[in-house]
């Protein structure tokens, strides 16, 4: 495979290291009332779709960045890759 | 002239011979032959035994779909069963072997297989060897075994080099016939890069086996002239020889180039390269392959494909035969017809099972329209053949077309299914091909040059301008428009006789009927049940008549039958290109510590850690047993000091304004309190609370830190530490680097240890006790000026130091920390020592840290604070993982103390029966203390930490021990610490 | 007190050997150093660059050269640099360009973390792509263009720093097994 890097251009999926689902971005807040059932949750479920799938790739030989790829799972087409940075801090990420 | 079958004209080089040999026969050649041209023109014509029956096979195609001429190259260690003769290039010296017989090939006593043939069809494995029972594995598999394959293994090592490489491109172009090469030119010339890769050693494709004019010359010079012109663009590049075997996601290809399979010696180079290959567009321009008609004896050496026959005479100026008839159901085949006439060679008779008129005037042919052959005669070669008429016809040479099937197979890779295009009578690519590519000529089913030619340019035009390039002006090259037409036709019915369709895995119209019979309905299941196409040359030239055979039992199309899938590699690959270079020393870099010279040299033993190599033990002369010297490295380090190389450990710079708030994120135990100038132990947990990673951590400045994994984890831990500074907490102010190769770093351990150090570091630093207490860090000089950073940590127990210097300065550190210390008579030591002094302390390690493994069971359960957010640290209050009576780390000690302790021995109680439910625990590290004099050990037991004193069971089924230890402290020596503080 | 000062051991013991038309040497004598941006810094930092090195920041997968030190500064990731250079003082390369940055980095030795191999001469892309799976031709990157990639396994940080000239840069620790790796490329393609 061939992940279009945003900063580098197209790089062979060889340097990359797969990590899984994206939502692993979405950690919880570890004061919430109900933490340890939304940490379980954030670890353990998933979903396994059939087509367009959101998920984190790190390149490892390559400038270190984590990036959000979004595959379809079916054809192994490459939607979109985004610096996963950049998708944190859109979704409120911050310290 | 080589050989009573030659024929005038063709493309090899007469002016030269190559002498080879087959069987032990002397022959002859000529450059530009194949092995099975050269046999053939020298009348050789039984090459080899069919796979079940041992029937007599002879050559039957001219390219790699050659199902029968399978034979064994070259000799010794270099022996390559199962090759085929018509891609084999002739080169000086070649020996060639037939193979799969017993006796010789001309009188094989396997042949009785033949005679058992009525036993012997489709599944007869799934019924034959099924009882008893008893019989499988004592009878039928070695039986089974020794007649299955087909050529022998040399045994021995492969002494030829593979390799791989990577190339990139524009546009890749899999085939150099017409279309491949009008498409290369367009490109070439518009200035894309472009990669052109064909098969054959010869690029033309079929224009070098035909008399079609191109351009108004032949088309072999045409190829030739436009092969040139390719060569001499910088942008393009011609790879012959290479076989594009498999289609990729997002225009990857694999390509197995043959670089010395042509040439008697390979010279030290690789012999085979497997090309990885980026292409923006491919056009598919792979040709098509003929397929024969089935009817009774059609296997009979001397039965060929009509086009190989045509390629024999006008490519390899070899005459199949001296009296050749032609079998077709299609225009094609006239054309064998009429070049070997041209060319002097007799043709009897073309038989076209079609009732028309005949499609060419051939001179002294009869054409015997709406003919069918239906017997063959002729014990090692055809002699004769019966047509449906009764009539019995003398050739030596039967050339047989039952129409052309587009080379649809990497179209298939990534799912796409053929589809049936009546026109032709055959399967073209269906619409849904690998992203990217694109299908021209004979592959897409255009079956005349003129088409050919105006497909190809015309892809590539198209690819060309998809990626942006301006197209270079030019007309595509032009040819006649000949005849094609085809009338489907599969099997003579009135066969008397077998009609073979698999040639090389023996199955025949009768297995396909009765696999019908016995309810095999879907194609799938048709293949596996009678292995038809399930051979090296995977169907190539059966499938398709099979599923003929098949649609016709069951009342359906073909379309309506469907076919089954391709799947990579279109051509065999050796396993060798698959290793390519990773073989022995090469199958993966090795990674050596600084002072791996100075310990080789010295005679250390080293032992594999990762890619590492580690000094295991450093043995002295006299010591004949490993413990001798590990037992000494023990005592002398715990007795006065002793050098540890560790710089494998895992070290990561971290820096930034929320250094220290980041490491308290991702170690369980808080760092935000850490000195400058002072090392915490860090413990590292899993999002799901289990530990997974420790060391220590230095904090060099307020906002500086200096982190220690384990050797193994260093990778993970910083992928990890990545992760949540860029997706966790993007906000935070942090930086990581790998500092692991940049520093080299020796623990220093023994209680004179700080005496050695004096005589190292610099006056100009304290380090006193007072001064630089444990736990202490800093940044020094040693050795007159060398940069250095001193810890004073220790993994042993004793008073122990880490020094670091830049890594070009290892190795000499290493031996001036030697030399300073053989005053106080110093050793250095390895792993091993490492690993008992370890467990004499009660340090964890991977043993312990197995995955598995809580806070709690480590007893440091303390540590994990509750006040900060930290990785792992909600998950890690799940009450399973706290539960009282947990599995807790404790030290064993044997009952009796002579006893050698079993690691990965499992606790029982005293008189428990050894049994899951009764299961208290393992032992994870066991080793001989040569301070204690008797083995110690570590492990997890429940509720440890209240049950010293008590005496268990450690059970080892595995090797019949069962030991009375007694469960002690893990921290057998100086409990207190007091050493380490000294 | 010892003696004398330690000895340096280059990672590849100062190899230099010619293969057919491509040259291999060992590039010692040249120190590398990271540079990374503190948050909000972005500005101060390629000031500073500008100002202490002369030198662009460059975007990652590109460098620049300045004007001090012979620096070169390889864009490494989103916010780290890398600074080759000649240093005045081989045992203090970050001090250096941490005083050359001003405070505006925050700076790390990477000196003796690799070994550094200049391979150069006609044929050595075709040497290189036995195992590189970087597309190295002059369009895709030309000079001055700097990746980090893996080769046999190994990471290696590629600096395209000539028309037929590349340096290459991987681990310290595994730099025999690099060396091997691209001996032998360079070997199987010679005559």
């Amino acid at each position: 495979m061939i992940i279009d890097h945003p900063l580098l251009g197209p790089r062979d999926a060889q340097e990359f290291v797969i990590l899984g689902d994206a939502s692993l971005i979405d950690r919880p807040d570890w004061q919430a009332g109900d933490a340890a059932r939304q940490f379980h949750d954030y670890l353990h479920l998933r979903d396994n779709p059939a087509g367009e799938h959101r998920e984190l790739w790190f390149h490892e030989q390559g400038d270190r960045s984590w990036l959000v790829v979004t595959r379809n799972t079916l054809t192994h087409e490459i939607l979109k890759v985004e610096l996963a940075r950049d998708v944190a801090v859109a979704r409120g990420r911050d310290r | 002239m080589s050989g009573p079958y030659r024929i005038d004209g063709g493309a090899i080089d007469r002016g030269r011979s190559l002498a080879f040999r087959f069987d032990g026969r002397s022959l002859s050649g000529h450059p530009g032959d194949t092995l099975a041209s050269a046999l053939l023109a020298n009348g050789v014509r039984l090459v080899g035994r069919s796979f079940k029956y041992h029937r007599p096979r002879g050559v039957f195609a001219a390219g790699s779909e050659e199902p029968n001429a399978l034979v064994e190259l070259r000799g010794g260690a270099w022996r390559e069963p199962n090759t085929r003769a018509t891609v084999a290039e002739l080169f000086d010296g070649l020996e060639a072997f037939s193979q799969n017989y017993r006796g010789s090939l001309r009188r094989d006593l396997l042949a009785v297989n033949d005679l058992l043939a009525p036993f012997l069809s489709a599944g007869f494995y799934y019924k034959t060897f099924m009882w008893p029972k008893s019989f499988w594995e004592k009878v039928y598999e070695p039986v089974i075994r020794a007649s299955a394959g087909l050529g022998r293994l040399s045994g021995e090592a492969d002494p030829d080099s593979y390799d791989k490489g990577f190339l990139h491109c524009d546009l890749l172009i899999i085939g150099a016939g017409p279309a491949g090469l009008a498409a290369a030119l367009a490109a070439g010339r518009s200035g894309a890069r472009v990669i052109l890769a064909d098969e054959d050693f010869v690029m033309g494709g079929r224009l070098n086996a035909e008399t079609h004019e191109v351009n108004g010359r032949s088309g072999a010079d045409w190829a030739a002239e436009a092969v040139r012109e390719l060569a001499s663009m910088d942008r393009v590049r011609l790879l012959l020889r290479t076989a594009v075997t498999g289609a990729y996601d997002h225009g990857i290809y694999g390509a197995l180039e043959r670089r010395t399979d042509h040439l008697a010696a390979a010279d030290g180079k690789p012999r085979q390269v497997l090309w990885r290959i980026y292409s923006k567009r491919t056009i598919l321009a792979a040709g098509a392959t003929e397929r024969p008609i089935a009817f009774g004896g059609n296997d009979r050496p001397g039965v060929m494909l009509a086009g190989a026959v045509r390629a024999y005479a006008n490519r390899f100026a070899v005459g199949a035969g001296r009296r050749v008839g032609v079998f077709t159901n299609n225009d094609d085949g006239w054309r064998t017809a009429v070049d070997l006439a041209r060319k002097g060679v007799e043709v009897a008779a073309v038989i076209d099972a079609r009732d028309c008129e005949p499609v060419a005037e051939v001179p002294g042919a009869r054409a015997l329209m709406g003919g069918r052959v239906t017997a063959t005669r002729g014990r090692h070669g055809l002699k004769e053949v019966t047509l449906a008429t009764g009539e019995r016809i003398a050739l030596d040479c039967l050339a047989v077309s039952g129409g052309w099937n587009p080379n649809v197979h990497l179209t298939c890779h990534h799912g796409g299914r053929p589809v049936w295009h009546d026109g032709i009578a055959a399967f073209v690519p269906g619409d849904r091909l690998p992203v990217g590519m694109t299908v021209a000529g004979a592959a897409g089913g255009a079956f005349n040059a003129a088409g050919t030619l105006t497909g190809g340019h015309g892809a590539a035009v198209e690819a060309l301008d998809e990626l942006g390039f301006s197209v270079a002006a030019g007309d595509p090259p032009g040819a006649s428009d000949e005849a094609t037409d085809v009338a489907p036709f599969w099997h003579v019915g009135e066969s008397r006789g077998r009609a073979w369709l698999d040639l090389q895995n023996d199955v025949t119209v009768k297995d396909v009927e009765q696999a019908h019979r016995e309810g095999f309905r879907s194609v799938e299941h048709l293949k596996r049940y009678t292995t038809l196409g399930m051979a090296t040359d995977q169907g190539k030239t059966a499938n398709v008549g099979a599923l003929a055979i098949m649609a016709g039992q069951t009342g359906r199309s073909i379309a309506e039958t469907g076919t089954t899938m391709f799947r990579p590699p279109y051509t065999p690959v050796p396993i060798a290109a698959f290793a390519g270079r990773s073989r022995g020393r090469d199958f993966r870099p090795t990674r050596l510590t600084p002072s791996h010279d100075w310990a080789a040299e010295r005679g250390a033993v080293f032992v594999e850690a990762g890619a590492w190599l580690r000094a295991q033990w450093f043995p002295r002369p006299g010591e004949t047993h490993w413990r001798q010297s590990v037992d000494r490295e023990v005592l002398q380090t715990r007795g006065s000091v002793g050098i540890c190389d560790v710089t494998t450990l895992g070290k990561i710079d971290i820096q930034g304004r929320d250094a220290a708030e980041f490491l308290n994120r991702i170690y369980a135990n808080g760092f935000a309190k850490l000195a400058v100038g002072k090392v915490r132990y860090g413990l590292m947990l899993r999002e799901d609370g289990i530990a997974y990673d420790d060391g220590t951590t230095a904090r060099l400045g307020e906002n500086h830190f200096i982190m220690t994994t384990t050797t193994v984890n260093a990778v993970l831990v910083f992928r990890n530490m990545e992760f949540a500074r860029q997706c966790l907490w993007p906000g935070l102010d942090v930086h990581l680097i790998s500092v692991t190769e940049q520093w080299a770093q020796f623990a220093v351990a023994g209680p004179n240890s700080r005496a050695l150090l004096r005589k190292i570091v610099d006056p100009e630093h304290d380090i006193s006790n007072e001064a630089f207490p444990f736990m202490a860090c800093g940044e020094v000089g040693v050795c007159g000026g060398t940069p250095a950073r001193l810890f004073r940590i220790s993994f042993s127990g004793e008073l122990a130091y880490e020094v670091a210097v830049p890594a070009r300065y290892g190795e000499a550190l290493m031996a001036a920390l030697m030399a300073a210390g053989e005053e106080f008579g110093a050793v250095a030591y390895g792993t091993e020592a490492l690993g008992v002094m370890r467990i004499e302390k009660g340090h964890a390690a991977a043993n312990e840290l197995n995955g598995q493994t809580t806070a709690r069971m480590l007893g440091m359960q303390r540590m994990v604070s509750k006040n900060k957010d930290c990785i792992g640290n909600v998950l890690s209050e799940r009450p399973e993982m706290n539960r009282e009576d947990g599995l807790e780390l404790t030290g064993f000690r044997p009952v009796d103390r002579s006893e050698e302790l079993p690691s990965g021995a499992h606790f029982l109680a005293t008189g428990a029966e050894a049994a899951t439910e009764n299961d208290e625990g393992w032992m994870t590290s066991v080793a001989w203390s040569p301070e204690l004099g008797h083995s110690i050990g570590l492990g997890f037991i429940r509720n440890g930490h209240t049950r010293i004193g008590e005496t268990v069971r450690a059970w080892d089924g595995l090797r019949g021990r069962d030991v009375a230890v007694e469960i002690v402290s893990a921290h057998f020596l100086d409990p207190d610490g007091e050493r380490l503080r000294g | 007190m010892a003696e004398s000062p330690l000895r340096a051991r280059p990672a590849l013991d100062g190899y230099n050997r010619s293969i057919g038309a491509v040259a291999l040497a060992e590039v010692s004598g040249l120190a590398l150093v990271s540079a990374a941006a503190p948050q909000g810094g972005d500005e101060a930092f390629a000031a500073a660059l500008a100002g202490g090195l002369g030198a662009e920041r460059p975007a990652t997968g590109d460098s620049s050269a300045g004007d001090k030190f012979g620096a070169r500064v390889l864009g490494m990731q989103p916010d780290q640099m890398f600074i080759l250079f000649e240093p005045p003082d081989p045992d203090r390369p970050a001090e250096t360009v941490s005083a050359a940055l001003g405070g505006a980095a925050y700076v790390t030795d990477q000196t003796d973390s690799w070994a550094m191999l200049r391979v150069a001469g006609a044929g050595v892309r075709n040497a290189l792509e036995r195992i590189c799976m970087l597309d190295l031709d002059d369009a895709a990157f030309p000079e001055g263009r700097v990746a980090r990639t893996v080769m046999e396994h190994l990471a290696v940080i590629v600096l395209r720093d000539g028309a037929d000239s590349f340096l290459l840069m991987s681990p310290r620790s595994s730099a025999r097994s690099f060396l091997h790796a691209v001996e032998l490329s360079v070997a199987n393609l010679s005559q």
